[in-house]
């Protein structure tokens, strides 16, 4: 149903565009273009789509094990196992010579393709796809309410994992194995553990947790494709007064992000509601690129969707978009630490997906 | 996933570097860029020990002065960068490509540069890097890369006899007459692996191997039946294997594997992999051979297919030092699939069992 949906849509923007076909390119990281066209979820190479107007879709894979995969989850779409996957789509679109070609997302279009602009002359469609990958249909809220549920239930299963003198990875461990047996089948998840020497979060590096540390994590549970977002953060022991200080600004400011997003905002009202909080804190200096990347950002078919919630994104925000809004930042007082909640924007305001309590977590120690 | 100097060491790093620089040389080229993100990361962990978990980057490796890697990974990772990548100057950017092409084009000896797999290059990169660099000749350095990268030194071999320790261990625990349900026990396998330090693991399952031997993961609940397959694909320290075992009740597993285990142990690494196989199904009366492949990391990507029973490569000698062997069977019984790791150690192959 879902991917029936999106398939119409699709089909229906290319047509207005004026397009005959619409070449989609994915890989396992940038993998939302991919999903929305054909509903695939790759994993392992890179495959290229053809998408035409008639509704017909042809997809390239380098992968045999990914055309094996397609085979089973996509039996309405031509697989091509291909080897040379430049040289064979390059073939193909020299044969679409005279049709009106879309590419999205252009960036990442392999060089030998994107080479061949002068000859096959397509179009940069990726504002156009951009817009149909944040303006969600019903079927697709309905996905991440389900993923909301998931990314909660991940997160008391990471809190009942954490325990002195465990391994992060292990921590990992225990929720991927919650996942699977839930028949989840991703989860992207980066952690921190420590004090003021930790700048930010990343995959396990075999930290063991002690007393006194911080724990973070970002945890982003799929299903059907369709990633939701939480941010946590717990202590190792009784938490400081100056660890609570910390959490209560970072609540501060996710609440401000929360109660600034409705339709018809941009993403920078968002990111500046949370931003202004800091400020006010004296601490503006840890809103900037030198200790965050972003203040949330959009979620759906990508962990990491549009639009990118900073001050300097105009992006309008509109009902029917699905957000995390995380003011997660390094803080000179603790180290790095992360709260977040995703959100669903709506006609008068927004809806929190996840329920989580915003509290500082404290496990014993 | 962080770097361990008794398992990697630097002078691991600065061999391969050194074997890299020769190949370039005698191309003629002024250095080497090379791509990297999380499904394409193998060339530059073989480089420096570092893997993306998330956006991407370039390493540009000169042919004389350290190597740069510029990322667009954010700043606030940068010190977790340095700390895994005990190798390259780390430059955060959000702009990898006109950083290195400005680099480059501040250099005055610089005027012929190889990208490894230019094909496939994200064309923004691209653009930014010629732009940046406007005077500088661009040429595929795939070649050269995968020469220098052809054997298996004894750090790569420790690492994937890791990785592959990590998959038998994990299968070993399965008991067919409990295994019921093909998420249950994608949960059991995930987690064994994981907590054992593996950094990254895809399984996949074929829950009705008499019915269809395509293996997928798993993302809804489905039913085991008496003959299935799983596939863990697994990687310790940037290192990848495939392991596949078939689980049935009944004694044909148990005589495949075994002549799997004889048949990678007895492979020549000189001879045509489909005349090997041939040879070697003599000793497995009753099977037919459905299909095979042979991968192995030759560029960026983990794993890929050097050599198949539907390519013409199969009937060349093999041209890596090791790599992963699937084999689909056609028993009596049922389907039978297996995939363990090998590796060319001069003279002979060497595997794990089963």
């Amino acid at each position: 149903m879902i991917a029936s949906d999106r398939r119409a849509r699709l089909v229906a923007a290319i047509s207005e565009a004026g397009l005959d076909v619409l070449l989609i390119y994915g890989n396992a990281w940038q993998c939302d273009y991919l999903r929305y066209a054909t509903d695939f979820g790759i994993l392992e190479g890179q495959a290229l789509a053809l998408v035409d107007k008639n509704r017909h879709i042809a997809v390239y894979v380098d992968s045999p094990l990914e055309a094996d995969r397609i085979g089973l989850d996509c039996p309405d779409i031509e697989v091509i196992y291909a080897p040379n996957l430049t040289v064979e789509v390059e073939a193909k679109l020299g044969q679409l010579r005279n049709h009106r070609i879309g590419v999205a997302p252009r960036r990442l279009l392999p060089r030998r393709i994107a080479a061949r602009v002068e000859e096959i002359k397509f179009s940069d469609e990726t504002s156009l796809f951009d817009s149909l990958l944040m303006d969600k249909m019903d079927s697709e809220i309905a996905a991440i309410r389900r993923a909301a549920k998931f990314a909660d239930q991940g997160y008391q299963v990471f809190m009942g994992a954490a325990c002195v003198g465990r391994v992060d990875y292990e921590l990992i461990a225990e929720v991927e194995n919650y996942f699977r047996a839930c028949g989840i089948e991703d989860n992207f998840q980066i952690i921190g553990v420590g004090g003021t020497d930790v700048k930010g979060m990343a995959p396990p590096s075999g930290r063991i947790l002690r007393r006194g540390d911080l724990v973070t994590t970002e945890l982003t549970p799929s299903v059907d494709g369709y990633y939701t977002q939480i941010c946590r953060t717990l202590v190792v022991g009784d938490p400081t007064s100056e660890q609570r200080a910390a959490h209560a600004l970072f609540r501060e400011a996710m609440e401000a992000g929360i109660a600034a997003a409705r339709d018809g905002v941009a993403a920078a009202d968002i990111a500046r509601a949370e931003n202004d909080v800091f400020r006010k804190h004296g601490l503006g200096e840890y809103t900037t690129s030198k200790y965050t990347r972003v203040r949330g950002h959009g979620m759906g078919l990508f962990a990491d969707s549009k639009p990118h919630l900073l001050e300097t994104v105009t992006t309008r925000i509109a009902a029917g978009m699905t957000l995390i809004v995380h003011p997660n930042t390094y803080h000179p007082a603790v180290g790095y630490l992360v709260l977040g909640d995703g959100i669903l924007i709506t006609d008068d305001g927004c809806e929190v997906l996840t329920q989580t309590p915003r509290e500082l977590f404290s496990i014993p120690a | 996933m962080h770097w361990d100097a008794r398992e990697l060491p630097l002078e691991l790093f600065e061999t391969r570097i050194v074997r890299l620089r020769k190949e370039l040389a005698l191309a003629g080229l002024n250095g080497l860029i090379i791509y990297t993100n999380n499904v394409r990361p193998s060339a530059v962990h073989y480089l420096t020990g570092f893997t993306p978990y998330w956006s991407e980057g370039l390493l540009l490796l000169p042919i004389r002065d350290r190597p740069v890697f510029a990322t667009a990974l954010s700043n606030r990772v940068a010190d977790w960068i340095r700390s895994n990548d005990p190798v390259s100057e780390v430059i955060s950017t959000p702009r990898p490509g006109t950083l290195l092409g400005e680099r480059l084009a501040g250099d005055v000896s610089a005027n012929q540069i190889g990208i490894l797999e230019i094909d496939a290059m994200p064309c923004e990169l691209f653009d930014d890097l010629s732009a940046a660099a406007p005077d500088i000749l661009w040429v595929d350095a795939s070649t050269q890369f995968a020469t220098a990268r052809s054997g298996i030194d004894t750090a790569e071999q420790r690492m994937l006899a890791r990785a592959d320790a990590l998959a038998v261990a994990a299968f070993d625990q399965v008991d067919i007459e409990q295994s019921l349900d093909a998420g249950a026990l994608a949960a059991l396998i995930e987690k064994h692996v994981r907590l054992a330090g593996a950094e990254e693991i895809y399984l996949a399952v074929a829950p009705d191997l008499t019915a269809d031997h395509r293996l997928n993961r798993v993302s809804k609940p489905a039913k085991l039946t008496e003959r299935f397959a799983m596939r863990a694909s697994i990687a310790y320290k940037g290192s990848w294997i495939r392991r596949t075992r078939t689980f049935a009740k009944d004694s044909s597993v148990a005589r495949a594997n075994a002549w799997f285990e004889g048949l990678v142990q007895a492979i020549k690494p000189n001879k045509p992999f489909a005349e090997q196989i041939a040879t070697q199904l003599t000793m497995l009366p009753g099977a037919r051979i459905n299909s095979w492949a042979v991968e192995a990391c030759t560029g960026s990507y983990p794993l890929s297919v050097v050599a198949s029973s539907s390519a013409s490569r199969g009937f060349e000698p093999l041209a890596v030092g090791g790599g992963v062997i699937t084999i689909i069977l056609l028993l009596n019984e049922g389907p039978w699939i297996g995939s363990a790791p090998f590796i060319v150690d001069g003279h002979s192959f060497t595997t794990g069992r089963m």
